[in-house]
């Protein structure tokens, strides 16, 4: 099984050298093999018998990171939707995309992408599953962004990654989570143990964190609005990945994850209320697009809703409605993307109000939509697969009972919520059917002469469409043979259902049916005289606008943020710095107790100690105050100098000797360096940066007494020095402590403090000589 | 005795850190110089202060002050010394390249 | 035997030495320096074979027994950090060429570069606290020599700046280092450990401790402390911003690493809490520093704040898994953060400027840099299969363990925002219409080294099961300190 993971992306890497030959052969007839044969490999699969299949190769044992690829019936049925409308897209696109076009890049991201799908839904091992999950979300954006020189993909295509990565990035904390809590990273196992992650407190948000995942994936309400910018993908890729398959990793997310979450209150109530709602307002929304693409797009988003809020039902009948929608919506939603795209190519718009009359010059594809959109609006007639789910849809609804208070009211609405969504998704396919080929044509508008396309651009979508006639004059073909034990999986028993046309006038699933088509009709009829109430909703309310707000603001603002404290000031910097680490760690003081003071043990004090102290002092607080550079680098000497002095008082000879020198070296330095440059100015600063100057720097100078002070009186243990006046004559061989500390048993500090002053040297050897580099790099 | 070293380094650091506040080079340099001294009498007293002789082994003395911090002490002294020589050579540089040797007219902008 | 722990520092100070010698040479002092930093790596790998196959090395230098002595401690983490600043020097070292100009070259570049490779290492493997003050000053003198180099106005308007900032922060060092000594009497570290859980950490032991965490704060770009670091490591060339990029920031946070796993344990609640809060305001901090710029170099640069964040919640958290993550974390950061830079370096050269509005459409000429670009953005957000998510899994899973649900969340988003921030660079300066009047620029020699490093970010995410184990056990010696401070006090 790992194969059919791994061939598309492996033989991806053969693509760029194909397509240098794409002038003798469009790259697509390669490409075209590879999921036909993986098609085929998954076909053997289908039957009545069919068991879970389960392959583990390791990748990272210890982090308990590995490829368990497992196959049931829910992996089965996205498995084949894959590779089967993978390779009727390849078909497609061989017609669609022109050889002048970047055919390497366009099917290594396709490859890409179907083996990362093809792993998102093999994957039992939740982290194998995120890896693959993020590399659909890179080859989406890449899709979506192929024509880059176009402002528009590379909006949609950022807003793909930024809203899917997102998702994903959440989903992968929800991972972590029930990983943490459950022990195990298989989703099979977590399944095993569902009482250890029912009885955690965190259940809700490793739930929350993996809905937001599939949410964001699936473009549900509000996430949807990065599906209708990433239709300016090349139509291939909307009918593939923004349709048929990668749209869906959401609802294959949720379905999933059902036998973990399904029983509890919250799961239902959200996911319901998420899916309904995405199903209204997406079909509502449909209605008020120009672009087809965009209607599709919208269409795609409510039908997808749909599924989720059944998901969320998780009723058997709801799951088996479901999980069937699923294929139902890959074939006629398939179809409409091609027919959509067939008709751009031909015709060079895809704006539905230059369209118009093409039934006379493209009669195949006419009758293509006309399947297509019948089958999306559920209009009943026992050839169209899409009826049987809507009808499936409907009865699930019914059948609703809430245990809680909020979830009985809801189960009480969404029925009527579920007709409402429905009217207008009848609404929209009859006005992408009549918009596109009835009516009079608009030759001044059309860039092109229409025609009928090239019969290989419309195999695609008549196998597609063959899909639909089929799967609804026989259902029960596919339902025991896949689509139940997709089913199962979900729902976690078995699920028999059967599917019939006619349930007798009084089901009330079909008199649903009958008011979606008998309001649809009307509103169909008389849409140009209600279409004014888009004007008050959504009129200006807009997600998109939310988005681009955010990211408007997450630019204008981390700017502000930024430009505020990242002045390029030293002095802001000091500030910040220095008050941030008195605050801290005064805090810790106090709060651990820092503070003592032992009195006992302390030297004597005599006056000349007093009195250098005390010239310290004055001195350092004169340079405060100095106002001519000779003065102020004369005082921090005369600092210098009483150091030295308090270094010989205190017994350290070597020190004071070498304070002594190294004092008045810099003084000569100081002096050589600044006798030319501008003159101390007086401070002309306002009162409030020198009280905050005085509170910092006085507040520092507090602080790191109390610590002396504290570590002073702090005397637990004897000191290691000890040692070192002991050995220091028999090990070291010298009799000046300090110079036997330095040169051996602290060697390494002197080698490389001799090393700092060589490299001192040298950089200011390099500073005066290497002036500007003109010329230079 | 100790305290009073203790507190003479606090008012140094003090002094140092309001140095290192200010605008112009020099000061700033002049700064980083007491806050040296101020290090260095810090790590002075937690050795304590006057407690026997000079770290150089002398017959008949048993009573030395302790030699470590005094080891460490120089060690600082003299990175201390290689870092303010080259920061003043660097100060020079910037503030005659820049044409100023006031920090604040030394903010520079993004694109750089 | 155990001499071999030296060598790691003592190879690059004398090459250093070497090249100091005749520096306006170069073609032999090219030469010479991928010999010598070949030859390095060879020898640290194989210190880090005997480390991780016979336990670690002590090294008392000058044969004083520790305390007494200054001891060098070449363990599992102290060798595996400078196996990778070594694998980053010698990327560096290949680019170098290619990026300097033949001036700064003369001028001792190579020189500094030894050196601060010397010194990185040298903190690293040291086991005395106050020889690792000396360390960072070699390493900070070595990047203050780098900064200047050229000395244009901007660069030494910035690294007046950021000398400042790290003398202080250096003199803070020194006091601190006495303040330990005073309550505690030695500085070496192995000793100053035992006796601070001999007092468990009482009275002002725990402010002296938080003192140092903001010296080696500081010096790690951790928040609100990193206002220096932004702006000084964009200016040099880019090849020095590598360095300090990859190398400077992470021996500060090693420092916190080593520290506050070693010595610093016996009040976590309120230690470790806050840098959980000091992680998740440098996350925070950080990434809206990448976002507010248009400068590309900059953004790379800003994108070290949120890293160092992720490593320092690593050591927040303070368990196996946390403690896992944050050292993959740091190894992986210090690969991809060296590679982003020279492969920003290499586009701004490639533009003729790093402004991102000034340039479009790269992609019609440089396919290849925006492909590395665009893998390269995804490695730094911790996308799997690369080596950032591995340690981001590993982060995720300690902290949610120990129930820090916060700072997983800031975590995650600033993840997406991290990946935004690159892929601006991506989306703006690599994707859009070709522009006919742009005149490609030759950029021979410099992808190849990008490509090395990016392939090692790769293969420590796919191949992580080679490298996890070992990182699991230098968690696990590092959570229980008794096995530091046998090795040295008892070894």
């Amino acid at each position: 099984m790992i194969f059919t993971v791994l061939i598309p992306l492996l033989l991806a890497c053969f693509v760029p050298f194909i397509s240098k030959f794409k002038h003798q052969i469009h790259t697509g007839v390669f490409v075209f093999f590879i999921p036909l044969v993986i098609f085929l490999y998954f076909i053997q699969f289908i039957g009545l018998g069919f068991e879970p299949i389960r392959h583990t190769y390791s990748w990272i044992p210890s982090l308990g990171v590995n490829f368990d690829f497992y196959l049931d019936g829910l992996s089965l049925l996205f498995a084949l939707l894959i590779s089967g409308i993978g390779a009727l897209v390849v078909l497609y696109s061989i017609y669609y995309l022109d050889r002048s076009e970047r055919l390497g890049h366009f099917y290594v991201y396709l490859l890409m992408f179907m083996s990362a799908m093809l792993g998102v839904v093999l994957s039992d091992n939740v982290f194998v599953l995120y890896t693959f999950w993020e590399l659909t979300s890179i080859s989406s954006f890449l899709l979506i962004g192929y024509w880059h020189f176009k402002e528009k993909s590379r909006y949609g295509a950022l807003k793909s990654m930024i809203i899917t990565i997102f998702g994903g990035l959440s989903m992968f904390g929800g991972f972590s989570l029930l990983t943490v809590i459950s022990g195990t990273t298989s989703i099979q196992s977590m399944i095993a143990n569902v009482d250890v992650i029912l009885d955690s407190p965190y259940m809700p948000l490793a739930l929350g964190f993996i809905l937001l995942g599939a949410f964001t994936k699936s473009a549900q309400f509000p996430f949807h609005i990065w599906l209708p910018d990433a239709m300016e993908a090349p139509t291939p890729v909307s009918a593939y990945l923004h349709s048929a398959t990668m749209v869906k990793a959401g609802l294959y997310l949720v379905a999933r994850f059902s036998p973990v979450f399904g029983t509890y209150e919250w799961f239902f109530i959200i996911v319901s209320i998420v899916g309904i709602i995405t199903l209204c307002w997406a079909s509502y929304m449909a209605v008020h697009q120009t672009d087809l693409k965009a209607i599709l797009a919208f269409s795609t988003i409510s039908q997808l809703g749909m599924i989720m809020a059944m998901l969320g039902f998780g009723t058997k009948a709801a799951i088996f409605a479901a999980v069937f929608h699923i294929l139902n919506h890959a074939t006629f939603k398939g179809s409409l993307f091609m027919v959509a795209g067939t008709v751009d190519h031909e015709t060079g718009t895809r704006d539905i109000r230059k369209l118009g009359g093409l039934l006379t010059f493209m009669p195949i594809t006419a009758t293509l939509a006309l399947f297509g959109t019948f089958s999306m609006a559920g209009i009943p007639l026992p050839f169209l697969n899409g009826f049987y789910s809507k009808e499936l849809f409907f009865e699930s609804t019914l059948d609703l009972q809430g245990a809680g208070a909020i979830a009985s009211v809801l189960a009480d609405i969404i029925p009527y919520l579920a007709v409402f969504g429905s009217i207008f998704t009848f609404v929209y396919s009859l006005y992408f059917l009549f918009g596109t080929f009835g009516g009079k044509t608009q030759f001044d508008k059309l860039p092109v002469k229409p025609h009928e396309a090239p019969i290989g651009m419309l195999a695609s979508p008549i196998i597609l469409v063959l899909g639909v006639i089929l799967i609804g004059l026989f259902p029960s073909a596919v339902n025991g043979t896949f689509i139940a034990h997709a089913a199962e999986a979900v729902y976690g028993e078995e699920v028999v259902k059967d599917i019939e046309f006619w349930h007798g006038w009084d089901a009330p699933a079909f008199q649903m049916s009958l008011v979606v088509v008998g309001i649809g009709t009307v509103l169909t009829a008389t849409r140009t005289r209600w279409n004014r109430v888009y004007r008050f909703l959504p009129g200006k309310l807009s997600v998109n606008k939310v988005y681009d707000g955010i990211m408007d603001k997450l630019d204008t603002y981390s700017r502000k943020i930024t430009t505020f404290y990242m002045t390029g000031s030293l002095r802001l910097y000091m500030a910040i710095i220095l008050s941030t680490i008195v605050i801290v760690t005064v805090s810790f003081m106090l709060a651990t107790g820092g503070f003592t003071i032992d009195f006992g043990n302390l030297a004597s004090v005599t006056i000349i100690d007093l009195a250098v102290a005390l010239v310290i002092t004055a001195a350092a607080i004169g340079t405060i105050f100095a106002k001519k550079n000779v003065a102020a680098i004369l005082i921090a000497g005369v600092a210098g100098y009483g150091v030295s002095l308090l270094f010989v008082i205190y017994r350290a000879p070597d020190l004071a000797l070498t304070q002594l020198v190294v004092e008045t070296v810099s003084v000569a330095l100081f002096l050589l360096c600044f006798y030319h440059l501008p003159d101390l100015k007086k401070q002309h600063e306002p009162l409030h940066t020198k009280t905050t100057n005085t509170i910092v720097s006085v507040g520092f100078g507090a602080m790191m007494t109390l610590i002396g002070i504290s570590a002073h009186s702090s005397d637990w243990f004897g000191t290691i020095s000890d040692y070192f006046v002991e050995t220091s004559k028999p090990l070291g061989g010298g009799n000046n402590i300090v110079n036997v500390i330095l040169v051996d048993m602290r060697g390494l500090d002197t080698l490389f403090e001799i090393t700092v002053l060589g490299i001192a040297v040298l950089a200011i050897y390099t500073l005066i000589k290497l002036k500007t580099d003109k010329g230079g790099k | 005795m100790e305290f009073i070293i203790l507190i003479l380094s606090g008012v140094l650091f003090a002094a140092a850190i309001y140095n290192l506040l200010q605008k112009q080079l020099l000061r700033l340099i002049i700064g980083s110089v007491l806050l040296s001294h101020g290090a260095h009498l810090f790590l002075l007293t937690m050795g304590k202060l006057k407690r026997g002789n000079p770290p150089i082994l002398t017959e008949g003395v048993s009573d030395y002050t302790d030699p470590l911090p005094q080891a460490l002490i120089l060690t600082s002294i003299v990175i201390s010394f290689g870092i303010t020589s080259l920061l003043l050579v660097l100060a020079y540089r910037t503030a005659k390249e820049n044409d100023t040797d006031n920090m604040e007219q030394l903010r520079g902008n993004e694109n750089e | 035997m155990s001499n071999l722990a030296v060598l790691p520092i003592i190879i690059p100070l004398i090459a250093g030495i070497i090249l100091a010698f005749f520096p306006k040479k170069l073609t032999l002092v090219r030469t010479l320096t991928k010999l010598f930093i070949i030859g390095n790596l060879a020898v640290v790998s194989y210190i880090v074979w005997q480390v991780f196959n016979h336990g670690a090395i002590i090294l008392e230098t000058g044969d004083w027994a520790a305390p007494y002595g200054i001891v060098i401690v070449a363990d599992q983490l102290s060798v595996l950090l400078a196996l990778t600043t070594n694998i980053v020097a010698a990327a560096c070292a290949f680019y170098a060429p290619y990026s300097l100009s033949d001036r700064k070259e003369k001028y001792y570049f190579y020189s500094f570069f030894f050196f601060l490779i010397s010194g990185v290492s040298g903190a690293f493997l040291t086991g005395d606290i106050f020889n690792l003050f000396v360390f960072f000053e070699v390493l900070l003198m070595a990047s203050y020599a780098l900064i200047v180099l050229g000395g244009d106005k901007v660069q030494l308007r910035e690294s007046v700046k950021y000398v400042f900032i790290n003398l202080f922060s250096s003199m803070l060092f020194v006091t601190a280092v006495g303040f330990l000594y005073g309550t505690v009497g030695t500085v070496n570290m192995a000793q100053i450990a035992q006796r601070v859980q001999e007092v468990d950490q009482q009275g002002v032991l725990t402010t002296i401790g938080i003192l140092l965490f903001f010296v080696f704060a500081v010096k790690a770009a951790l928040f609100p402390l990193y206002y220096w670091m932004p702006k000084s490591y964009v200016v040099p060339n880019p090849v020095i911003s590598a360095l300090f990029g990859a190398l400077l920031t992470k021996v500060g946070i090693y420092s916190i690493i080593r520290v506050f796993s070693l010595i610093f344990i016996h009040k976590i609640e309120l230690t470790h809490e806050v840098f959980i809060w000091i992680a998740g305001l440098s996350m925070i901090f950080g990434i809206f520093g990448a976002l507010s710029t248009n400068n590309i170099k900059l953004i790379i640069a800003y994108n070290i704040i949120p890293a160092i964040g992720f490593i320092l919640m690593g050591i927040g958290v303070f368990n196996q898994d946390a403690v896992s993550g944050a050292i993959y974390y740091l190894i992986h950061d210090m690969v991809i953060k060296a590679s982003l830079f020279l492969l920003v370096g290499t586009i701004a050269y490639a533009a003729g400027t790093s402004d991102l509005q000034k340039f479009n459409g790269l992609l019609h000429y440089y396919p290849f840099l925006g492909w590395l670009l665009f893998v390269s953005g995804f490695i730094l957000a911790g996308i799997p299969p690369f080596s950032g998510f591995i340690g981001k899994l590993l982060l995720l899973k300690g902290s949610l363990a120990a129930e820090e649900i916060a700072i997983v969340i800031i975590a995650l988003l600033s993840s997406l925002l991290i990946l935004y921030s690159i892929m601006k660079i991506f989306i703006r300066g690599f994707w859009g219409e070709k522009d006919a009047s742009f005149e490609p620029k030759s950029i021979k020699g410099r992808t190849a080294p990008v490509v090395v490093l990016l392939a090692i970010s790769v293969f420590m995410g796919i191949g992580a099961e080679f490298i996890y184990p070992s990182v699991e056990s230098i968690s696990k010696y590092l959570l229980d300190p008794a096995n530091y401070i046998n090795a040295v006090l008892e070894g």
